[in-house]
């Protein structure tokens, strides 16, 4: 087991370098996202809590990253990998069945890391980095949001029997996340019922903490901590449950 | 392929102590209430090759699937080197080996990487370091394989993967390996590769249990064979018991020479029924045991010259086998 697991951790990121188109949209789409929505709206907005727009939307994409990690990348390959037989067999040798997927979790992580590099970058190239008000908060905030998102794409990545499944699935939970939490139009521009939706769903959460450790704008009512926690840990026991039952019936 | 094997402590005792290799008391397994393996029993001598037989859903999967613990049985004992398991999860795995049917690798992955890492994770219970790579490319000699050391799993053919999934359950050296359905879908060239690695595991010591519906399969290869119907075992025995008894008479058929007068063929020992051959009426077709063959033949000499057209047809394990597990499949 002890070298087992850093064995399965570096093939599966030599595979994926090997193909690495699925980090496209991990990368590209929030970096676009960025450019656009950080330039369309006049910088002295006041729907955006007294920061730029781009600064508000910089610290909003790093939870679009984790997001579209763990709602259409993690979910379509690990569906792909137990569509194919994979898991059963890596479970049938000697690795144990929470092996493959914590590997993919390590994966998820560097990815997430490449991902908030180039979010970062182009921000810095376009509308300037905004400054950090509480730097260990931050970290907190998207180490948390990470372990969120990863352990739900590993969640669903088990649960849906196909990658076809998975790719639905992923889509259909993504955009209407990514346009009700805060990082299409901010909450101040939505009508009352579109807001209690996003008070409700733990993507406002996490954008809301990084925010406001990040920027000082808004603060997360401990409901939202409560969400985030109770979603991590119930997408984390549901991923090792969902395991250990593809491994046996 | 150096490296000495490490069984884990505890596991040559347990073999030590059993003459048999494998036990199977009354395995019953339910999937959504249907009983797919009911009530199985056998038990497979080390050293064998083990034949379990019958049409698609008979249950065969199944089974093996218990034995290597992927899955839980919903009642029965099953002992593999005398481990259970459900329970001995963990040393058992350090003693078998197994080919999956329906499984795969990640389509990236290479050869010589899949052999690595699949070395490295039998490395946490058998001690093994991870192999460099001249100790890859020897591993892969065997199976004809080191000269696609650098190719993709997607990229091999069906005869590649499967010799590269018995490369992989071997390379911790096990006592028992399963084989699953493992030359579905191959040529008949590269059935009879697969066909002489199996062979060669086999006279290095090693016990093999393999799921199959093709009689040549097991024909070929088994020592003994159960035959499933239903999830149930409906006969066990060695190929040839199976075709004696089930696989239908011996049938002879000629063109019979001037002179020849068909009721006396009806007397000689063995011989069942004498009759026009339907598909060609100018021949004779006798039909009865194995033991009227020589009688049969001696008979149908006359003035030393005998039909050129002879033909036996000795009883065969496909037919045994769709008499024991019905012509549904």
């Amino acid at each position: 087991m002890r070298t087992a697991i850093p064995a399965l951790v570096t093939t599966e990121i030599r595979l994926f370098l090997r193909e690495p188109v699925s980090l496209v949209f991990v990368v590209a789409f929030p970096a676009l996202v960025v450019l656009v929505m950080g330039g369309v709206f006049d910088p002295n907005d006041p729907t955006f809590a007294g920061v730029t727009p781009a600064a508000y939307y910089t610290a909003a994409y790093f939870a679009v990253v984790l997001a579209a990690l763990g709602l259409i990348m993690l979910p379509a390959h690990l569906a792909s990998y137990h569509q194919a037989g994979v898991l059963r067999r890596f479970h049938a040798s000697h690795f144990p069945a929470w092996a493959l997927p914590a590997a993919w979790a390590v994966v998820a992580v560097l990815m997430a890391l490449v991902g908030f590099a180039v979010t970062l970058a182009t921000a810095f190239l376009s509308y300037g980095v905004p400054a950090v008000q509480h730097p260990w908060a931050t970290a907190g905030a998207i180490g948390l949001s990470t372990f969120m998102f990863i352990n739900v794409g590993l969640f669903l990545g088990l649960v849906l029997p196909t990658s076809r499944a998975a790719d639905a699935v992923g889509l259909t939970l993504f955009f209407p996340l990514f346009l009700l939490s805060g990082s299409g139009p901010p909450p101040a521009a939505m009508p009352e019922v579109m807001r209690t939706i996003s008070d409700a769903l733990p993507m406002t959460q996490s954008i809301r903490s990084i925010q406001s450790a990040w920027l000082g704008i808004g603060t997360v009512e401990p409901g939202g901590w409560v969400m985030l926690v109770t979603v991590s840990a119930l997408a984390l026991g549901g991923w090792l449950v969902m395991a250990r039952r593809i491994a046996d019936d | 392929m150096n490296a000495t094997q490490t069984a884990p402590p505890g596991v040559e005792v347990a073999t030590g102590t059993t003459d048999t290799a494998i036990e199977v008391t009354s395995l019953v397994k339910c999937y959504d209430g249907q009983r797919v393996v009911d009530d199985v029993s056998f038990s497979v001598r080390p050293g064998e090759i083990f034949g379990l037989l019958g049409a698609n859903g008979a249950g065969k999967t199944t089974t093996v699937e218990c034995l290597q613990g992927l899955r839980r049985p919903d009642s029965g004992r099953l002992r593999v080197l005398g481990l259970d398991p459900l329970t001995q999860r963990a040393p058992l795995r350090a003693v078998v080996g197994s080919q999956l049917q329906e499984a795969a690798l990640p389509d990236r992955l290479r050869v010589g990487e899949a052999i690595a890492l699949f070395a490295a994770g039998a490395g946490g219970s058998g001690g093994r370091a991870r192999p460099g790579r001249r100790e890859v490319a020897a591993l892969l000699r065997p199976w004809g394989l080191h000269r696609h050391r650098r190719s993709s799993f997607a990229d091999l053919s069906g005869g590649q993967r499967q010799r590269l999934f018995i490369a992989l359950a071997l390379l911790h050296r096990p006592q028992v390996l399963f084989l699953d359905e493992l030359t579905q879908g191959l040529d008949p060239a590269a059935r009879r590769d697969v066909w002489d690695v199996i062979r060669d595991v086999r006279e290095a010591g090693t016990t093999v249990v393999m799921v199959s519906h093709l009689a040549d399969e097991v024909e070929e290869l088994c020592d003994r064979a159960a035959v499933l119907r239903e999830g149930r075992v409906v006969h066990t025995g060695t190929p040839q018991e199976l075709t004696r008894r089930f696989g239908g008479p011996t049938r002879i058929t000629f063109t019979p020479p001037p002179g020849l007068d068909p009721a006396r063929l009806r007397h000689l020992p063995g011989v069942r029924t004498v009759a026009r051959c339907p598909q060609d009426p100018g021949a004779l077709a006798v039909v009865g045991d194995a033991a009227m063959t020589p009688a049969v033949c001696a008979a149908t000499i006359t003035d030393g010259r005998g039909p050129s057209d002879l033909h036996v047809t000795h009883p065969r394990l496909h037919q045994a086998m769709l008499t024991l597990i019905g012509a549904t499949s």
